[in-house]
């Protein structure tokens, strides 16, 4: 019988408030029950118990603030007690069965497990997150693997989701899991430890899954508290007035400070307009009335803070079902991720749309002859339109630089790229991403070819590297192979400029003595318009078109 | 007799804090109860503390401006005291202040119910009253129950020569020997009333100043102008009071203890008020009173019982009528459904001894501890004419500034009429004002109350009456 230290998950902040207990010394819980309600300046949570069992303390009591690591209860396990039964048996069959007793409750138990006792095989091995491309910590959504599954080399152990994408952390052995150290909803980074495999080669008589009074992994508390853990939620956006004053020092007069607070007016927001400053009736007065004329704040969207204080008018719901039968499904990952990126670069970046069409009649026979010579050379692939979209557009790039560049932050000053790196918007069943090409200027024909094969399937597979999806200079998404005649594309910041391509049609045109049939490819290309003239815009994509209409210019 | 009322508010105690809450709910629209076990409105302040105080204190002015004014060629006899007839003055200073609250009450259609109230749940409380029991029914109720006097163990408190300050204020007699046990403003205030009557006073005080919440610099003016008519022993305290027929004899302890027994004609006992939160049945009502007799409020003063408000002395310190009054108006208004709090920067402190000693704001002492970065401006009165022209030049002004922005943090004075003067402190504190708005602000010459104006321009560096320090020095 062992009592556990609970302490507090990732809380998702820095510190919190304890705002209430839910239960006393002595009662027994539910796994997953809350002991006791927290409260961070965005939301209030329950902190829920690892595991069932007995309260047996509580280390914290209302309005204490604790923080991620502090020991908040010691808690009497139910299944311990079982699962230190359970050894006795098994022991002498199977030497390394002490480890499963871990119900790897991992982040809020402390030292919860085995470890030790579980380390006698040498063939066991620990598997980390590797390289994910990303810096900071990333979000396991998913669990793929519980203790005593045997799995192969590659297989999925955890699944991770960052800004762009998401990925799985695969197994680099094959064997069996002997420990879990990750929850759905933990943040991992690079390195973190994922599971403890007994590799397959290795003669331990592992006794399958006597982990038996261990179902799944505990739930992790975290997870109750992904409404925190979720991108941050950024406030709505400040007051363009706002100062930064300390509460004590604000200069208003009782009378004022009454004010404010009957109008629910947070004094630090006002500027004084009176002598050095201080804050009188009609400074109250005309934070209120702007406050109120200003739109109202779009709840629970992602708009980050520095969008500019644009904002929609929240529109009325409405209950569709009184029309006709409805259903109601659920956004998909990519596209909750997007949502607000999408929105962001739509509203912030006045775009402005160049349409076109470049004649790819010769490009065309080109490079169907090429791709039977491929077939014949058993290339394993073939090439497509867009490979030559993509060369045209490394050679618009390098012509017209303001093209691969980006602002500064601070609005003041353009970031030019030396490199050309092209992403190519894909569409997948759970939906859009746009992996990178690197070097396209560097390439040939068929290494692109190649490479777009093989972001394609990867993407398709949902097997992209957060890496792969970086570092981009423009964009092009071509809807070419599905119809219409044009679109208008949103910029995918910080690029300025996209490219969008339709469907390409045989068209008469006139070469001053007759209509000739030509393919016409439609280009409809967005950009930013406060780096980008319209003028360089019509420029770039009549160069753009003047290249796939003769490819030869390429070589120039 | 049994009486049952029905109302939207009630409010337990008719000081000053209860007064006026009853008086702004009426106000406001709401219908009202007042409840009080005197017979009278003005709870302790009026009857027997702050006015009746105040009454003796002004006959002691008298008293000793008429004495010092032989050293300046106007000499009067020996004064007659009428000891019956200061009494009845004093009574009649109560009776007008008292009466006119009663008609106000009237006008104002507040029901006063005479009795001890105490909660019977949290909608009811029960008044015990001369002619029967009262329940009055309540939407909220404002508990405004006061403090009472703190009684010291060690000493026969049954013996009618050791009195509290209201057996003081009854003024019976004038002791010979008398001992004031607690150095605080109202030790002190009536050790002054009794030395102007001719009591000889001894003021003991546990701590090694009196009025320990004001700043040092300020008490030394006090002690050293009371040098000759207070013993003050400081640091020390009263172990034993033994009664015998001749008189009080007591043992002390401590610094300046004497060695042997002393005998006292009367003790007036002045250590401290405690809270009345256990006095009114509060958790019957399920308000949680603290050990002490404390009720915690919000800044709306309301209880942990959300319709059950709570004022005045009984949620704390300082123990002031000014304190409880603007609680007061907050909680009505709250009531009445009205989004405000009691969020004062300062609460000023007045002892109305001779000279007065009066603060506001943070004392230099806090300011210390609180780690704030002051420069603290002291105007001398020797350099104020009108301070000279009276005679009464040890007094000062202190004015305690934000070094950086020249904000007004905090202010002490003393000398006479040093409360009169706080006022103007207060306000600067209120409205956020610096050095330069004081400063800048004409002073009427020649007053005392100038010297705020003028600590204000030793702060700015622009002073004339002194020597400026701040002044540019000249290149040669």
């Amino acid at each position: 019988m062992s009592i556990e230290k609970v302490l507090v998950p990732d809380v998702g902040g820095d510190e919190v408030e304890v705002i209430e207990i839910c239960f006393a010394a002595g009662d027994s819980l539910e796994a997953d029950e809350g002991i006791l309600t927290v409260e961070t300046d965005k939301a209030s949570m329950d902190i829920p118990a690892p595991f069932a069992g007995k309260l047996v303390s509580l280390a914290v009591s209302v309005g204490d603030k604790i923080k991620e690591g502090d020991i908040i209860a010691e808690m009497e396990s139910a299944e311990m007690e079982s699962a230190a039964a359970a050894p006795a048996e098994a022991a002498p069959a199977a030497p390394v069965a002490e480890a499963p007793a871990a119900p790897a409750p991992a982040p809020v138990v402390e030292a919860a497990p085995v470890a030790a006792p579980a380390a006698t095989a040498s063939e066991i091995i620990d598997i980390a997150v590797p390289d994910i491309g990303e810096d900071g910590e990333v979000d396991c959504i998913e669990v793929l693997v519980n203790v005593g599954d045997v799995i192969e080399e590659e297989d999925g152990l955890i699944t991770l989701e960052t800004d762009k994408a998401t990925m799985d952390v695969p197994s680099t052995h094959a064997g069996t899991v002997k420990e879990v150290f990750v929850n759905t909803g933990d943040k991992v980074k690079e390195g973190s430890l994922v599971i403890k495999l007994e590799t397959a080669g290795s003669a331990a008589p592992a006794v399958e899954a006597p982990a038996a009074p261990v179902a799944a992994p505990a739930p992790a508390p975290a997870a109750t508290v992904t409404p925190t853990t979720a991108p941050k939620a950024a406030p709505v956006p400040h007051h363009p007035q706002a100062g930064n004053v300390n509460k004590g020092t604000i200069y208003a007069s009782p009378a004022i400070r009454r004010l404010a607070r009957e109008f629910g007016v947070d004094l630090t927001l006002v500027k004084g307009t009176g002598r050095k400053a201080r804050i009188l009736k009609e400074d109250v007065q005309s934070y209120v009335k702007y406050e109120l004329s200003r739109p109202k704040a779009n709840a629970g969207s992602n708009v980050s803070g520095n969008s500019g204080g644009l904002q929609v008018v929240a529109s009325k719901p409405i209950d569709f079902s009184k029309f006709g039968e409805i259903e109601e499904k659920p956004l998909s990952r990519i596209q909750k991720i997007s949502g607000p990126f999408l929105h962001k670069n739509w509203v912030t970046i006045p775009h402005v749309t160049q349409f076109d069409e470049a004649d790819i009649t010769n490009v065309e026979a080109f490079r169907k002859e090429q791709n039977v010579v491929c077939e014949k050379q058993k290339l394993g692939f073939k090439i497509t339109p867009l490979v030559f979209i993509l060369k045209a557009a490394a050679d618009a790039l390098r012509a017209f630089p303001t093209f691969n560049s980006s602002l500064s932050e601070d609005g003041e000053s353009l970031i030019l790229k030396k490199y050309i790196h092209i992403g190519v918007a894909v569409d997948t069943p759970n939906g859009l991403v746009v992996p990178v090409v690197r070097d396209v200027d560097q390439k040939g024909i068929h290494q692109l070819s190649r490479e777009l094969l093989e972001i394609s399937i990867k993407a398709r597979e949902g097997k992209l590297k957060a890496a792969d999806m970086q570092g981009g200079c423009f964009t092009i998404s071509s809807l070419g192979g599905i119809g219409g005649t044009a679109f208008t594309p949103i910029v995918n910041a910080p690029e300025v400029a996209i490219l969008g391509v339709s469907k390409s049609e045989m068209k008469p045109k006139w070469n001053g003595k007759e209509f000739e049939p030509k393919l016409m490819l439609p280009l409809s290309m967005s950009y930013d318009h406060r780096v980008i003239d319209g003028a360089l815009a019509a420029r770039f994509t009549v160069h753009l078109a003047g290249v796939m209409s003769d490819i030869r210019k390429l070589v120039l | 007799m049994s009486n049952d009322i029905k109302t939207q508010v009630v409010v337990l105690g008719a000081g000053p804090g209860g007064y006026s809450a009853a008086f702004r709910a009426a106000d406001l629209g709401l219908d009202v109860v007042l409840v009080e076990s005197r017979a009278t409105l003005g709870g302790v302040c009026l009857n027997v503390g702050c006015i009746p105080s105040k009454a003796l204190l002004h006959v002691a002015k008298v008293i000793d401006d008429a004495a010092a004014m032989a050293s300046h060629g106007v000499t009067f006899g020996k004064p007659e005291i009428d000891l019956d007839k200061i009494r009845g003055w004093k009574e009649d200073v109560i009776g007008q202040l008292t009466g006119g609250l009663g008609g106000m009450s009237k006008a104002r259609k507040v029901k006063t119910v005479t009795g001890v109230g105490s909660f019977t749940s949290d909608k009811t409380i029960e008044v015990e009253g001369a002619d029967g029991k009262t329940t009055i029914t309540f939407d909220n109720a404002i508990i405004a129950c006061g403090s009472s006097v703190i009684d010291l163990p060690f000493i026969p408190n049954d013996d009618p020569r050791v009195i509290d300050s209201t057996g003081a204020l009854a003024l019976e007699d004038v002791p010979g020997e008398m001992l004031v046990l607690g150095g605080g403003i109202i030790g002190l205030e009536m050790g002054t009333v009794y030395s102007a009557l001719g009591s000889n006073v001894s003021v003991v005080e546990f701590a090694d100043q009196l009025v320990p919440a004001a700043d040092k610099d300020i008490v030394k003016v006090y002690n050293n102008y009371n040098k000759k008519k207070f013993n003050i022993m400081l640091s020390t305290k009263v172990v034993a009071v033994e009664a015998k027929d001749d008189g009080l004899y007591v043992t002390f302890e401590g610094k300046k203890a004497p060695a042997e027994q002393v005998r006292y004609d009367k003790i007036l006992v002045a250590v401290g008020r405690k809270p009345n939160g256990h006095l009114v049945a509060a958790d019957k009502a399920g308000v949680n009173v603290d050990e002490r007799g404390f009720i915690n409020v919000s800044k709306e003063m309301r209880t942990n019982v959300p319709h059950i408000f709570a004022i005045g002395d009984v949620v704390g310190q300082p123990m002031l009528a000014h304190k409880a009054v603007h609680e007061a108006h907050c909680a009505a208004e709250v009531i009445s459904g009205k989004k405000h709090e009691f969020d004062p920067r300062c609460i000023p402190s007045i002892a109305y001894t001779d000279p007065e000693m009066a603060w506001v704001g943070v004392t230099e002492r806090e300011a210390k501890e609180q780690g704030l970065n002051i420069e603290v401006a002291n105007f001398p009165w020797a350099a104020s004419g009108r301070a000279i022209a009276s005679a009464r030049t040890e007094g000062k002004t202190k004015m305690i500034f934000d070094k950086e922005t020249g904000r007004v943090l905090g202010g002490a004075i003393v000398g006479i009429n040093a409360g009169e003067m706080l006022g103007e402190v207060c306000l600067a504190i209120e409205m956020g004002a610096d050095a330069e708005d004081v400063g800048l602000t004409i002073h009427a010459h020649p007053t005392l109350n100038e010297s705020i104006g003028l600590a204000a321009e030793i702060f700015e560096g622009s002073i004339t009456d002194l020597p400026n320090a701040k002044a540019v020095k000249k290149k040669k």
